[in-house]
């Protein structure tokens, strides 16, 4: 897969790229408006994230540009800018997903794997991962073809470790996306915890291959 | 008391001071006058009686005042008189009145043509000095009572006027609020110290406006600025904890840096959620069902309220609609939400109720807060260093920007209230 990043910041644009090159992405980079326009002139990609603000240009501008284009490439605006006008013009210019700062990447990754999936429509959208396998368009889930039953939460915090797969989860980074701001306080990590072992028991009870492992004071890794 | 009334109190107590003063020398002067003008008639008729005498002896038998105004009455001879006139007052009966009435009486001495002595009494009926002062104080009433009148009208529609320009000024900076958006002007007026004041309120007002916004503006581009900064030390902590090769101690160390930074990130955003808030950036406005709100944020709350041990209960007792950012509805209830979960002791209830106008949390709790300072911004009750201790503060910033009223009160339950109008 083919991720372009759109990003002023010089650090920012690093960690991003290390971390999407770690998961076997080819990622090319650009760093203002107008070298973000060359690429995407020459090149199709799967994903493109885009900052809004830019040296000489707009982010949006960049989104607006691929509509017009009629480009499949799934957009993701990443700005500082936690603002609900530029969201809804994001989205509303065509953008997929709209994602803060400062975010963290386990997140980001979710969200270029949900973009990607919601762009591609090739009929076979599960996700597997060894005998568990998840229809995110019917919020199904099997284990060895046998479909068991999740509540809403444990569905969320499944799909999560699904798609970020052998990666160690920050708990607040998860919290943060299932729960969302409903939970940001310390005692409530505890309770991420106390969620996340029903989950497992539920794995367990159902003879899952894959277990998710706590890794002290940091979160959580599935394997 | 108003500018007019307190002037006009003044006026009054210092008028009747005046007036008073004026009119006890008043009275003496006119007295003085009324003597004056008595005594010389008493000494003209003198002259004349005793010319009279020298051409006619009869009027030196004149005994009683009859119809006359004076009597004579004869002295032995011999020894040594004393010739001048003495003034006295006396009361005397008369007919007309039929009273004792005042008189002025003048007493003297004199020789006939043949050297007898003869003791002269005239006298002259004189003003009653009871009536005098009697008139001059209807008079004088009647005077002070026309003056006040006259001076309270005067006040009345003189300072109205005059005062104009300041009470419209006055009203203006009443319905003045900083940072509303909306400037002070000061009315138009002939006076020119009204005009000064006028001009120096808008200069004072229009500085303050200004420092407030770059406050605001300041506290907004700082938390922006801080993002980027924040996002990057975050992103490289998680790609350092992703190396396999660290130990467990390393990690733990870092995993304290990542809640700290966490920590961070949640007060920059409350920052930024305040800012924006007082900025009045929430523009889009939505009729909010507050009874659905409710039902759907009890519902996200569910788990965590489970895993606390604390029931949640939300009761309907009507339906409450309000016109409002639905972000800001959402974060308003939320915040109270979450406030009342995590400082509820297991086995504790929550207890939300929607009402016709205004919003009830109740939740258990032993100890009242200090209701004066729980809505300040980084106020904490608990020890909770993963508070950010603005939770309320934006609670607070979102009622009064709708005009909504935030109550806290203690009985038995916390209860916190809001108040739609």
């Amino acid at each position: 897969m083919k991720i372009l990043i759109i990003e002023d910041e010089a650090n920012l644009r690093d960690t991003i790229t290390q971390s999407l090159e770690k998961e076997k992405y080819i990622v090319e980079t650009a760093y203002d408006y107008i070298s973000g326009m060359e690429k995407i002139g020459g090149y199709d990609y799967d994903c493109i994230l885009v900052d809004i603000m830019l040296p000489n240009g707009s982010g949006l501008s960049l989104v607006k540009e691929l509509k017009d284009m009629k480009r499949r490439d799934a957009v993701i605006i990443i700005s500082a800018k936690d603002a609900v006008d530029d969201k809804v013009k994001g989205l509303d210019l065509g953008a997929d997903d709209y994602l803060a700062k400062p975010f963290h990447l386990a997140e980001l990754h979710a969200r270029i794997k949900s973009a990607v999936r919601r762009k591609s429509h090739n009929g076979n959208n599960a996700i597997e991962w060894s005998n568990i396998k998840i229809d995110p368009e019917h919020r199904e889930v099997f284990i060895n073809g046998n479909s068991i039953t999740l509540n809403r939460k444990e569905y969320d915090v499944l799909y999560y470790f699904m798609i970020n797969p052998n990666r160690l989860i920050n708990k607040t980074a998860l919290a943060e996306s299932v729960w969302g701001d409903y939970t940001d306080q310390a005692d409530n990590l505890d309770f991420v915890y106390s969620q996340i072992k029903n989950l497992r028991k539920k794995l367990k009870d159902n003879n899952a291959e894959a277990d998710i492992q706590s890794v002290y004071g940091i979160g959580y890794k599935m394997i | 008391m108003k500018l007019r009334y307190y002037t006009l109190r003044y006026l009054i107590i210092a008028l009747l001071a005046v007036i008073a003063l004026w009119a006890s020398l008043y009275y003496v002067v006119i007295l003085d006058e009324v003597y004056d003008n008595i005594d010389d008639g008493l000494k003209n008729s003198k002259i004349l009686i005793i010319r009279e005498s020298y051409a006619n002896d009869d009027i030196l038998n004149i005994r009683e005042y009859g119809i006359n105004q004076f009597k004579v009455e004869p002295l032995p001879k011999g020894p040594l008189y004393d010739f001048s006139d003495k003034f006295s007052s006396d009361f005397e009966y008369m007919e007309y009145d039929d009273d004792e009435e005042p008189v002025r009486l003048l007493k003297t001495v004199f020789n006939d043509r043949h050297g007898n002595p003869y003791k002269l009494t005239i006298r002259a009926s004189m003003v009653e000095e009871d009536e005098l002062l009697e008139d001059l104080m209807t008079a004088l009433i009647a005077l002070y009572i026309m003056l006040v009148v006259s001076i309270a009208l005067l006040n009345h529609f003189i300072l109205r006027k005059v005062w104009k320009s300041f009470y419209v000024m006055l009203d203006r900076l009443k319905g003045f609020k900083l940072g509303s958006g909306v400037k002070f002007e000061a009315p138009t007026s002939p006076v020119s110290e009204f005009k000064v004041l006028g001009q120096e309120l808008e200069k004072v007002l229009q500085q303050n406006e200004t420092v407030y916004s770059s406050q605001k503006q300041f506290i907004e581009n700082a938390s922006h600025e801080l993002q980027t900064p924040l996002a990057i030390s975050l992103n490289k902590l998680e790609l350092l904890v992703e190396n396999n090769n660290l130990s467990e101690e390393q990690l733990i160390e870092i995993s304290k840096i990542n809640d700290t930074l966490n920590r961070l990130v949640r007060l920059n955003k409350s920052l930024l959620m305040l800012s924006k808030i007082e900025n009045r950036q929430f523009e889009e406005e939505e009729n909010i069902d507050f009874n659905t709100l409710i039902n759907e944020l009890t519902e996200e709350f569910r788990d965590f309220a489970d895993y606390k041990e604390v029931t949640v209960n939300a009761i309907n007792v009507a339906q409450l609609n309000f016109t409002m950012n639905k972000g800001l509805a959402v974060t308003l209830v939320n915040n109270l939400l979450k406030n009342a979960i995590i400082h509820t002791k297991a086995g504790g209830s929550l207890e939300i109720i929607t009402d016709k106008n205004r919003l009830t949390f109740l939740n258990t709790g032993e100890t009242p807060l200090d209701k004066n300072k729980i809505f300040d911004r980084f106020f904490r009750s608990t020890l909770n260093e993963q508070s950010t201790g603005l939770g309320l503060a934006i609670v607070q910033s979102i009622a009064s920007n709708y005009n909504l009223k935030v109550e806290y009160e203690y009985n038995q339950k916390h209860i916190f209230r809001i108040i739609f109008p």
